[in-house]
Parts: structure tokens; sequence; C-alpha cells
């Protein structure tokens, strides 16, 4: 039994799941479910469709080249079964998964690094430009807070009289 | 064998339905239709064909006539004289030489005829031409027409002959009229041949069957001869001088020794010596006949001495033949056909009789010979004494040796599973010939899969080395992260800073969707402005809110607002009036005091849609009597058109008021009850 890779989305598909599109040139198409099947069948390209791994990869949001890929790698040649082999094997495992997923973490913090400063600045900049729409600037002269204090709206007295009267 | 193809001769016409038959034919398959108009090769031709198919039919039927009667030099000659006693070979030749004259000369006539049709030079005279060929071909055909009709008797007689096989085993009958062949012969074969007191009963040769020492035999019954000149003979018995004459047969000569069939002795005997020359070389019995009636012992001495002279000169034919001398049996015998006595010994007699003298010839002739000489088995003769058996090389023999000892020591996996219980019960272990570095993993379980990950594809036996490396390279890049691991934690907005950031977003949000609502295209929009505020955008209480949420006072906005609006005017002049006196006390905008009321008001408590005769400034009528008008109107122009189920204006023509798929045919699924 073995676990493939969507060919879309790249996304494991386990058994049960998904289709398998064989091509006339004996190609093999594995997709892990309709989505990405009709997608296929559309002919659109994962390089160009945002949420698929080969996009990401392509356009630099994950990681790319690895060495803790080049463990994972599918061998043709079936090895003669030892113990102790497959026991430091699965432990290994373990390691490497950590190990990927750290410095795919780190990849994604080294992307993200300068979001802050940015959105400070741009927040900065909405509010000296686009203050108006919340506080007039000849207010703003006066009062040098931001926002206005919060007050209630004066209804005038003579006004609901009448209006009483209208009601009846 | 001729003797069965005279049943075989098809049927000669009479000239009369020959010259139909042909006609017809050409008048049928040959095209008809001809006129004056066509080219003159094409007339010639069309009548050509026509002579043409007519001799070419003419020619084949005669043919077919003159090639099915047999020619009666070439088949066997005791048919050949049959048929002459019967039909006179004379007149038959001369018949079948008739119709081959008519063939050649009908031949002649189409040939002669063709050559002047090719100059014809008019449809009629090609015509005439036609005609006249046609008509001497048949007049050729009606001038035989009597010789057809005599081939015609003929063939049907001897479709009647008795079909006898010259060549076979055959015994003949024969003496004088009345003696008892024809009971002799219904009593040995399966014949049936007609048995009278009166002489002459069988007119012809007739045909039986027995079997003799698994063999078949011909009996020929024939008619009595009586005793008289060859030349004065009539043709009955000149039957049975043919077949006596003819057929290789043993002969048996009956005599009558009762004389209860009107002949003496005497005149039988004297016929016996005057046809013995034709019983030269052939087996032959003197039966006497009707014991029954005359024992032999009781005849008188001359025609014992009779008798005795009659068997001589039989005897002479078996010595002849090199057989027994003096045998009583073998020619003489007595029998009685009423009393069934010494029939079959009669029988027996003359087929032993038959087939020696047969065999005999046999055996003289060549042939015989050839079928002794037909296989050869050829053996090897051995040269001398030493043995010499296969040979088979060492190696293989050690090789099979070998075999056959493995095959005893080694336990199949079908015997062990026998063993254990059987095919449900034992399930064979399919790992116990596994090739591994330790034994004991033979029953080891290998997990595939774990975490989303094939473990088959991390196996390998380099892999601790390289986790080693990977955990270096790892703790060194730990080591490089921790130094720039300094994420600046600089500038934040203050509290009262992201509220305002949350309310400018906010707003900013409302004005991009307003902005979209208003960017929709002309269908959903007026392009003119309206000049009268419908929706009451632009009151002056709203523009106070407005101006209040953004923190300003909106007091002296409104009050300027208001000094300014029209409606304000309107006020001025009522406060002037109301100087005058209360007489006007009616506004001319506001006829309504609803109306009034609410012009007045600078606030509305509650919103109140409008009454639909009540006219809205911005609508363009001029007052509300017009507007109940024009809304009157608007309806009535739309419930014709409503009433009739229209869609609109553009609705105005039925195409067709019973379209044909709405009115006919038979549905796929279900009933047509209404239409």
């Amino acid at each position: 039994m073995r676990l493939e890779k969507c060919w879309f989305c790249s996304s494991t598909i386990y058994p049960g799941h998904g289709i398998q599109f064989v091509r006339n040139d004996a190609k093999i198409f594995r997709f892990c479910r309709s989505k990405c099947h009709k997608n296929f069948k559309m002919k659109r390209n994962p390089r160009k469709v945002k949420w698929t791994k080969a996009y990401r990869r392509l356009h630099g949001k994950d990681m790319t080249q690895d060495l803790t890929f080049e463990f994972e790698r599918k061998r043709n040649r079936p090895e003669r079964y030892d113990r102790n082999l497959a026991e430091t094997t699965l432990k290994a495992i373990k390691k490497i998964t950590k190990v990927r997923v750290e410095r795919e973490a780190k990849h994604h913090a080294l992307r993200m690094k300068g979001k802050k400063a940015k959105d400070h600045k741009e927040a900065v900049k909405e509010l000296e430009q686009s203050i108006h729409l919340v506080k007039a600037p000849a207010v703003f002269q006066q009062d040098p807070t931001l926002t206005l204090p919060k007050m209630q709206v004066k209804v005038s007295q003579k006004q609901s009289e009448e209006n009483n009267a209208m009601e009846e | 064998m001729v003797q069965y193809n005279f049943k075989k001769i098809t049927v000669v016409p009479n000239g009369k339905d020959l010259i139909d038959i042909i006609l017809s034919r050409t008048q049928r398959q040959t095209p008809t239709v001809v006129h004056k108009g066509y080219a003159i090769s094409r007339l010639r031709q069309f009548y050509m064909r026509k002579v043409k198919y007519t001799q070419q039919n003419f020619h084949e039927k005669l043919s077919g006539v003159i090639d099915e009667f047999p020619r009666l030099d070439d088949i066997h000659p005791f048919y050949g004289d049959l048929l002459h006693v019967l039909y006179n070979k004379d007149h038959y030749k001369l018949a079948l030489g008739q119709v081959n004259t008519a063939r050649n000369l009908i031949s002649k006539i189409a040939k002669d005829y063709v050559k002047l049709l090719k100059y014809g030079d008019s449809l009629y005279r090609c015509k005439s031409l036609k005609v006249a060929a046609l008509g001497r071909m048949c007049t050729v055909i009606k001038r035989i027409s009597p010789s057809l009709a005599y081939l015609e008797q003929i063939r049907q007689h001897m479709a009647r002959l008795p079909s006898i096989d010259p060549n076979t085993r055959t015994i003949l009958i024969c003496g004088y009229p009345n003696v008892g062949k024809s009971s002799f012969i219904n009593k040995i074969t399966r014949a049936d041949v007609d048995v009278q007191p009166y002489a002459f009963t069988t007119k012809s040769l007739f045909v039986g069957h027995t079997d003799y020492k698994y063999l078949r035999y011909q009996v020929i019954d024939t008619p009595g001869i009586l005793d008289r000149p060859f030349e004065d003979r009539n043709i009955i018995e000149m039957c049975s001088i043919t077949a006596l004459a003819h057929l290789r047969a043993a002969i048996l000569f009956f005599l009558d020794i009762s004389g209860s069939c009107g002949y003496s002795i005497a005149q039988q005997a004297a016929l016996f010596h005057s046809i013995k020359s034709l019983f030269m070389n052939k087996p032959l019995i003197i039966v006497c006949n009707k014991t029954d009636l005359q024992p032999l012992e009781g005849l008188s001495e001359e025609d014992m001495k009779l008798v005795m002279e009659m068997k001589a000169e039989a005897m002479k034919t078996v010595l002849g033949q090199g057989g027994e001398p003096a045998n009583n049996e073998g020619v003489l015998l007595t029998m009685s056909t009423l009393m069934e006595d010494g029939v079959i010994a009669v029988k027996n007699a003359a087929c032993e009789r038959l087939l020696d003298q047969r065999v005999e010839i046999k055996m003289k002739s060549k042939k015989i010979n050839d079928c002794l000489n037909r296989f050869h088995v050829a053996m090897p003769k051995p040269r001398d004494q030493k043995e010499r058996p296969p040979c088979i090389p060492q190696a293989v023999l050690e090789a099979r040796a070998k075999e056959a000892a493995e095959k005893e020591k080694r336990k199949t996996e079908k015997e062990l599973e026998n063993e254990n219980g059987g095919a449900g019960v034992y399930s064979a272990s399919l790992k116990k010939h596994y090739i591994l570095a330790n034994d004991e993993w033979k029953e080891d379980i290998m997990p595939e899969i774990l975490d989303g990950h094939n473990i088959a594809d991390f196996i390998d036996p380099d892999i601790l080395l390289r986790l080693e490396e990977l955990e270096q390279e790892e703790g060194l890049r730990q080591a490089e992260d921790m130094d720039d691991d300094f994420e600046m934690d600089g500038e934040e907005l203050t509290a009262e800073e992201k509220e305002a950031l949350t309310e400018i977003r906010k707003k900013k949000s409302l004005l991009i969707q307003q902005h979209r609502i208003k960017k929709s295209t002309a269908e959903s929009r007026s392009i003119v402005p309206r000049k009268f505020d419908k929706d009451k955008q632009f009151t002056s209480e709203r523009m106070g809110r407005q101006l209040s949420a953004l923190g300003l006072d909106p007091s002296l906005a409104i009050k300027r607002a208001r000094s300014r609006s029209l409606s304000r005017k309107g006020r001025k002049r009522e406060r002037s009036r109301g100087d005058h006196g209360d007489a006007m006390d009616v506004d001319m905008d506001t006829p309504n005091k609803k109306l009034r009321v609410r012009s007045g008001s600078l606030s509305q408590s509650r919103s109140r849609s409008r009454p639909p005769s009540e006219v809205a400034p911005g609508e363009g009528f001029r007052d509300s009597a017009q507007k109940v008008k024009a809304i009157k109107l608007g309806k009535k122009s739309v419930k014709k058109r409503n009433k009739d189920a229209r869609k609109g204006e553009a609705d105005r023509v039925i195409p067709s008021l019973k379209p044909k798929h709405l009115f006919s045919g038979k549905r796929s699924i279900g009933k047509t009850q209404r239409r």
C-alpha cells in the first residue's frame, strides 16, 4: 500500500479516496478529490492556481529545496528486510519530520518578517490622511484627541411635543 | 451402364409442340421493341439476333435427342439385338438420321438468312427476312414430326424394358409355351409374372433376382419358343432367342413330361435339338417339370429315349467344360412347381454350375495374377549375431536416477496442507522460505505508512549517517538564528489611535459601498438629477446629524440653511397675510391639512407613506386630480392586454392559430386525451 500525491494539489491521497486517470500514453494522474479532478479536466495549470502546492512552491510561498526532502524519495529497488534498519528508519522519520516542520515555520517567519513594520506605517499614514472622515479638522485644532468623545444626540423638547400631537 | 440410361432419355417433343416452344422462347428471351427510326445497324442486329437464337435452340433440342438415344453399335450386343428385334434397327437409324439432317438444314437456313440480313436496308425488309427464316425452320421441323413421334414411342417402350445386366451371373429359362417357366421364376424370385393357361402369356423378358452363396443371380424368364424355322419367328420368340444367343448364362431347358402344355415330348425334343447350337459353352440343365402329373419313371419308352438323348447332349456340354462325367443330377432334374418339389434343388444346381464355370474362366484369365502381387513387407536380414541396443549417455542416466530419488524425498506444500486439516483450515506460511540476515525476522510485520508518509520511501542503509549530518546542520542553523532572531517590537498604535483607525475604516467601507451602488448603470438610475428631493436626502436635520457626528456644532449651519429654504419663503408670505386678516388661511401650496402640518414641522418623529393621489414635489403633476387621472389612464391601457394574457405591447400577433406541433402527433409516452 502506498500513499500517493495528488497531481493537482500535491496533497496525500489515502486509500479509498480520489480518482486515477490513465492517459493513452500510459501516464497516470491521481487526484485526491473531485475538485482537483475537475480542475484538471478544465485544463487548468496547477502552477497558476493559487491554492495548490505547485503554485506556492513556484512563487516562493513554501520551502522548496531542503535536505529534509532528500530523505523521502521513491526508490524502485526493494531492499531486503532488516529489522534494525526498520527500527532506525521509524525513529528517523519522526526526527526528520520535526526538523522539516521547524524549517518550514522558519521559512514562513522569514517571509512575514517585515510585515509588522509595514502595517504600522500604513496605519499611521491612513490615520493622518483620512482622520477627516471621523473628526472635522476644525474640531481637531481645538481638541487634539483623535476620536470624538461619545455623546448623546440632543432632541429638542418643542419638536417632540409637536410630534406627539401628530401621532395622535 | 447403358441399361439404365434407357430410363433417362428426355422426352422427345412432337413437331408442333417443338415449334411452339422454340418460337415462344424466342419471343420472350430476345428484345421485342424496335422502331423504324432506329439506326440501321441496330435494326439488323435486332433481327439477326432473333434468327440466330431460334437456330441455336433448335440445334440444342435436336442434338439432345440424337445424343441421348443409344447407338445400336455401341451398346452391348444383347441390347443391340433386342432393340433390333423390337424396333427394327433400320427404322430406328433412319429416324435418328432424319433428325440429324433437320438440324443441319436449320443451321444452313440460319446462316443464309443472317448473311442476307447484313444487307437489309429497312425495318420492313429485315423483318420479312426474319419471318422467312423462322418459317423455313419451322417447316423443316414439321416435315420430321413423324420421326419425332416414332422416336417418342420407342423411348417410352425402351424405358419399360427390364434392366438386365449382361455381364453378371444370369440364369435363363427357356422352353415351349406353358411348360411352367413363369411359375418357376415366381417361386424362386420375387418377380410376379403372369401365369395363365393360354400360350404366350409371357410376351417379353422378365427379370427376377435370387441369392445363392451370398451372391446375387439374375433369373430371366423368356416367352415360350415354338419349333419353327428361324425366319418365321415372331418378335416375341425372337426376344428369347436373342437372350439365349447373347447372354452368358446358365440355361434351364424346361420339359413338360406330362404333356399338359399341349405339346408332346417329341415336339419338345425336336425344339431342343433345333436350338442346341445356342447352348454352346453354357451350363445346361434339363428340367422335367410337372412331375406331380407324370413322374419321370412313368414315361413311355420312346419318351424316355428322347429324354436320354437330350441328356446326352447336355452331358456333352458338361464334358466340354471339363466337369464331372456321368452325373445324372448335374444335367437332368425333376421338379414340380405346383408341389414345390425339387425347385430349390434345381436352382441350386443351376447356380452351382454357373458359378463353377465363371470361376474357372476367371482363374484362367490374366487379371487374377495382378491382385496377388500388391503387397510386400521388407525385413532386414541380420548379417551377424551381434546385439545392437539403443544408446543413452551416462550423465542422462544419472540425472534420471537423482530426479527419481528427489521426488520421493521432498514433501510438497499440498501434502502439508492436507496433513494440517485441509484447504480451509490450514493457511500456508508464505514467509518460511524468506532469505534474511537473521531468521528470527521472518515473521516480522513491517509497517508501511507513518504520519502520512510511506516508510518505504525512507528506507536507506545510510540513513543514520545522513540523519547525523542533518542534525549537525540543524544545530548550526539554530545557532545562527539565535543571533538575529529579534523582531523590531517598535511602534505600536495607542488604543485611541486604533479606535480611530477602525472608525476610519468603517466609514471608508461605507463610502465604497455607496459608491458602488451609485456606480450602477443608467437603467437603474435616472441621469437627470432630480430637482425635487423625493427621498428627503438633503434635509437640514440630516446635515445636522452628519455635522455633529464629525464633532462640529450644526446649529449655525441649520439656521442658515433654513433661512434660505423655499418653504421659508412660503412662511414669510403667510406671516404678511396674517397681518391683513385671516381670510386666506389656506396656503396655496399646501391645500391639505396634513401637508401643511408636514411642511411646517422641522422634523418628523414618524415616517408616513404617501397616499397614491398625493403629488410628491418631484413628480411633475400639476395637482392630485391630474395625478389620479394619469394613474387611471395607465391602468386602463394595461387592462385589455392583461386580459388577453399578452406579455406586453409588442405581443400583438399569434403567428399561427393552430400550430401543428401542438395539435398533431403521437406522444412517445402517455395519453393524448386533450390537446
